[in-house]
Formats: C-alpha cells, structure tokens, sequence
C-alpha cells in the first residue's frame, strides 16, 4: 500500500531523514518510535507531501506522490491525517468539521454527508456534541472530532502525527480507545507515538528512527523485549 | 462670538444631499478596495513569482504617494492621455478603491499569515482544493481578526472622502464650502457637515461591531 525508496529529506543542509526504504501493506498498524528531533514527523508528513521529498520515491497503492502527473488532492483524499494540535476549523461546528471536506472535495450531497457524519460522531462517541464548536471541547474530544473528519473521507490509509502528546493524561486513554478501535476494523495506520503501551500492543510493526535513519524495525513484542541496536536499547531504557 | 446657525437653515437640505453624494461613491470605493485587496492578498501569499512582484509593486507606488496627488491624476489626466471624459464621481471611485485596495491588501496579507499554518495543512490533508480552502477555512478565520483594522481602514477612507472636493464634485465637504462662500461665514456649514461626517463614521463603527459580534459565534 505504501512504498517508500531512498528517501531523504533536507532544510538547508539539515539532512533529517537520511536512505529510508519501508513498505507498509494494506491493513497493517506500523507504529514510528524515536527520541525528538529524529525525523519521525518529518517522515510522516512526507507520506501525503506536507512535506516535499528532497530525493527519494513515495507510492501510495502504485501512484507515485512525487511525480507531478498525478492528482495530488485526489491521493490526499485517500489518505486521513490526525495532528498533534487537531487542528479542527474553529470557525465550524463540529458536523460541520465532519463534512466540510467530503462535500468540497468529494462533492458528496449535504444529507449523505450528515448522514455518515453523525455514524462516525457515534463511533467517536460525540453524538451529542454536534452543534458544539471546537473551542467548547475538550482535548480528548477534540482529537476525537479530529480522527472522524478524517473518517470521513473514507481514507483507505490513516496517519496519526502524535495524536496524544498534546492532551491531558486523563484524555490519552479515550483518543488510544478508538484508535484500536480502528485498527481492529483493518484500516491501515502509521502511528508517531511517544505512547510505547499502544505500540506494543496494537501496532504490527515497529520502526525505530534516530537522526533520520531507520535504524530498526521489526515485531513489537520482539523489539521491546530485544532490540536488536545499542541505540534502540539505549532510547527503550530512557522510556520504559 | 459671532455664531448664527439660523443662517445655514435655507442650506440644510443642499448639505444633506451631500451625504448621498458621498456615501454614494464611498461605497463603491470600499467595494472596489476590499476586492482588488483581497486578489492583491492573494497574489502576496501566492507561489507565483510574477504576481507577487506586481503586487508589491502596486502597493508600494498606491502607498507611496499621496491619495490627492492619484485622485489628480486620474482626473486630469485620462481626458488627456485617453480623450474619455472622466466624470468626477468616477474618478472619486477609481482613486479612493485603488488606494484603499493597496491597504486592505497588507492587512489582509497580515490576516492570513497569522491564521495557525496547521489549519492549512489539516485542509490540504483532507485534499480540499486551494481556493475552496482559502475561501472557506482561511480567509473566514482571517477576517475575524482582522476586522478591526478593517474597519479602521473604511472609516479613513470614509473620511478622506472628503479630498474629493478639490476635483470638484459636490460631496458634503464641497457643499460645505459652497455654502461659508454664498453667505460668508465657514465656521457654522463646517460644523454642520463636521457632524455629519462623525454620524456615519459612528455607524460604520455599530456595524463594524455587530459583525464581530457574529464571527465571535464560535469562541
């Protein structure tokens, strides 16, 4: 589904993400690990170009990102992204946040897209926030909100950038809660995560990145309790 | 003191007219300004390099010389340059919407910026296209906190309004003096039109609030 070549990534002179090569198949939960400032965002941001490769192949379902033939609002479609800070349109209410897009960019009809907005709201568990406004949420539902937006493109691929570093310890657990929801329902996900329980226990696959080299990866069970790299041992004695 | 406002009665409604007068060109000037800003705007922010240059270009020169020194040039010289016979309240509209749009555009180049970058990417995500991004997630979020100085910006322009009067055309400044010079007294027709003038800065200023108000909706 996703297929990564020699991917490297510069500010300036700043090499951030240095030879990375990965695939990622359809349904697979991969989760990105590392200390601050080794490229994991970076990377995950260049999956649906935020950010622009400085060299290197991305391909999404066989379609290359990078090559400019290609319709790159119709391949972001397909893939849903949740940010660290939401980044929900204040200005809207919440159903609103919900089918903004896929009216817009889908040209689905109104009706249909409330309809499938207020499935997803109680998936998310916010039914009755639908009028709300963001700034009335908490962080928790706000991520909440975040993630069914992204739903609602229908994506066939999700990425979360840190989607619980920036909420309340208490709200962690309930943004986790419906992500492994998702992931039991066999969406594809890459995850940036400081959360290692989620990693280990949900993800299929762990990639562990350090100055912008992929430095590891392998089963979560087996990484945890085994890493293969002295800088692997060294960040999972850090964090655990 | 020698104050008479008894004087000026006969005149009223030739100084009321005025208001229309001015009203009347202001209003097209505003709609003008805040269209050609908002392209203006757009052009600043944009990738293309060409526009982005004329965009600079035009602000500088619209900033950089004075609005009566344009509003001149607009009158006096398109009947030479081109044999169109300019009417006033034309060139009024010209002068006052392409100077203005000059500001408007700096104002609303700051607006956009200062919208959090993460609400473009969150749309670009979800693969909106620009424009619809930018008019319904950006520039929406952009107005709200940039309102006051638009606002600040019309009612300048409502009050420069008054410039007009050196080309001739009779908007309340100019029926202001027509009026000090039939009776030879100034001071009571230009506190007369001086009142009006702050009347309909007032108002600008309700509906200035009652908008902020609405987009304050969703805090």
């Amino acid at each position: 589904m996703i297929d990564v070549k020699n991917l490297y990534k510069k500010f300036g002179t700043n090499e951030v993400l240095s030879d990375i090569s990965t695939a990622v198949t359809k349904g697979e939960v991969v989760s990105i690990i590392g200390p601050s400032g080794s490229g994991k965002s970076t990377f995950l941001r260049c999956l649906n170009l935020l950010e622009t490769p400085t060299s290197g192949t991305i391909e999404i379902n066989g379609k290359s990102l990078t090559a400019s033939k290609n319709n790159i609002h119709k391949i972001r479609q397909q893939i849903g992204m949740v940010f660290q800070h939401f980044h929900l349109f204040p200005h809207l209410t919440v159903l609103e946040n919900l089918t903004y897009a896929p009216m817009k960019a889908k040209g689905v009809k109104k009706a249909v897209a409330e309809t499938k907005a207020r499935i997803l709201l109680e998936r998310v568990g916010l039914s009755e926030k639908e009028e709300a406004y963001p700034n009335s949420l908490s962080g928790g539902q706000k991520q909440r909100v975040a993630i069914a937006r992204a739903l609602a493109m229908e994506p066939e691929l999700m990425l979360f950038d840190e989607p619980t570093s920036a909420l309340d310890p208490e709200m962690v657990k309930e943004v986790l809660d419906v992500m492994k929801d998702l992931a039991k329902s066999g969406m594809t996900m890459v995850v940036v995560t400081h959360e290692m329980g989620f990693a280990r226990e949900v993800a299929d696959r762990v990639l562990f990145l350090d100055h912008g080299v992929l430095v590891e990866e392998g089963q979560p069970a087996e990484f945890f309790s085994n890493p293969k790299t002295e800088r692997a041992k060294d960040f999972l004695d850090k964090v655990l | 003191m020698n104050l008479d406002f008894s004087q000026i009665i006969p005149y009223i409604p030739f100084m009321l007219e005025g208001i229309w007068a001015t009203l009347k060109f202001v209003f097209f000037a505003i709609i003008l300004g805040a269209i050609l800003g908002t392209l203006l705007a757009l052009f600043k922010i944009g990738s293309i390099k060409p526009l982005r240059w004329f965009a600079g270009a035009y602000t500088s020169i619209f900033r950089g010389t004075p609005l009566i020194l344009q509003l001149m040039i607009i009158y006096y010289s398109t009947p030479q340059l081109t044999g169109y016979d300019i009417s006033a309240f034309l060139s009024a509209i010209l002068a006052f919407g392409l100077n203005s749009s000059a500001y408007i555009s700096e104002i609303i180049r700051a607006g956009i910026q200062a919208v959090d970058k993460g609400q473009m990417e969150a749309a670009q995500a979800l693969g909106v296209p620009y424009r619809s991004m930018m008019k319904d997630i950006i520039l929406p979020q952009a107005l709200k906190n940039i309102l006051p100085a638009l606002m600040n910006e019309f009612i300048t322009l409502t009050k420069e309004s008054a410039i007009v009067s050196t080309i001739g055309y009779l908007d309340l400044m100019r029926r202001a003096q027509v009026v000090g010079s039939d009776l030879f007294r100034n001071f009571e027709p230009l506190l007369f039109v001086g009142l009006i003038y702050w009347c309909m800065v007032m108002g600008l200023t309700m509906i200035g609030r009652v908008f902020e108000r609405r987009l304050k909706q969703s805090d």
